[in-house]
């Protein structure tokens, strides 16, 4: 159970980083470097959402993009800490 | 005049100033995790948060009961239950926060982690030993739940600590003060069962449970330095 849990962290900050790397990047892109299963990409991507650590920006033509949103950046700064505190307090 | 004389005579005052003291200790260590968990959702941070939270509303129960002392017998027994409720609690929330995994799937939502379906049964219990103790007027039901408690944690800590294999610098500490929270309790126990409320062994309580507010304290400032 423990690793399933940081698996999880360990996935929203690497589709977190890879945005941040990209500053904008598109979904089929992202689903790429993420490496993960459609499905589970799809469910990870509602729940930054909902978080609002990403926002889906869509233009004129219809072209859909992630970016990072202030709360995202946030995490990643604080992700080591955080990950640290988990660990440290065995929760 | 010796140190322990000086307490003994300002017991009142000086009860009053420890528990304010044990409040702010709780005020920081909910702040700084309530901005982990904001920010990772994660429910074992929920779950540790919620344990200084109720730390904290205890000994500020506390300390409200210790200002006020000579208002009302009613109004200081009301205060001393809602003490008792909210130190079990606090008991029971930081033992969840070691074993949540066993009973909750990463699925589950809840949008409440103070009252759902599963910590239902922990407000049920509390209330339950609040009442007891208050009926048959002694701290018993409270004194042998968290002995229970804090003797499961502190097994489960030291498993913590051996299974981390000295990665980490924290897990020592947390199964010491994981002790040091067992310690007092077993002493508080001792204390009215046997020794009709020593005041030696009530101060040495005291100061064992400040160690362990600023173990966990200490903790959460070292692992804020990490970053």
């Amino acid at each position: 159970m423990t690793s399933k849990k940081r698996e999880r962290l360990d996935v929203i900050r690497d589709i977190l980083q890879t945005i941040r790397q990209n500053r904008e990047i598109k979904p089929t892109r992202l689903l790429y470097a993420s490496n993960l299963s459609p499905q589970m990409f799809k469910e990870y991507i509602n729940e930054l959402i909902s978080k609002k650590f990403i926002s889906l920006d869509i233009d004129k033509e219809d072209k859909k993009t992630f970016s990072l949103t202030k709360k995202g950046q946030d995490f990643l700064q604080e992700y080591k800490v955080i990950e640290n505190f988990i660990e440290n307090f065995g929760l | 005049m010796n140190l322990y004389s000086f307490v003994i005579e300002n017991k009142e005052i000086l009860e009053a100033v420890y528990s304010l003291i044990i409040g702010l200790i709780c005020a920081v260590i909910v702040s700084k995790t309530d901005k982990f968990f904001r920010l990772s959702l994660h429910q074992g941070i929920r779950y540790f948060r919620n344990s200084f939270l109720f730390f904290g509303l205890a000994f500020l129960a506390r300390y409200i009961f210790g200002l006020s002392l000579g208002l009302s017998l009613t109004y200081a027994f009301v205060v001393q239950i809602a003490f008792e409720y909210f130190l079990v609690m606090a008991g029971f929330f930081l033992l969840y926060s070691l074993i949540w995994k066993k009973f909750e799937s990463p699925k589950d939502k809840y949008f409440s982690s103070l009252f759902n379906t599963k910590v239902a049964i922990f407000h049920f219990m509390a209330l339950l030993i609040a009442a007891g103790d208050s009926l048959w007027n002694d701290y018993n039901f409270m004194f042998i739940s968290q002995i229970i408690i804090f003797s499961y944690a502190s097994v489960l800590s030291c498993i913590n600590y051996r299974n981390d294999a000295g990665k980490h610098q924290f897990p020592k500490f947390y199964f010491l003060a994981m002790l040091s929270g067992l310690c007092a309790w077993i002493l508080n126990f001792l204390a009215e069962a046997y020794f009709e409320w020593n005041k030696w062994i009530l101060i040495n309580i005291g100061i064992i449970n400040i160690i362990f507010f600023l173990l966990f304290l200490y903790g959460i400032i070292r692992v804020i330095k990490t970053k």
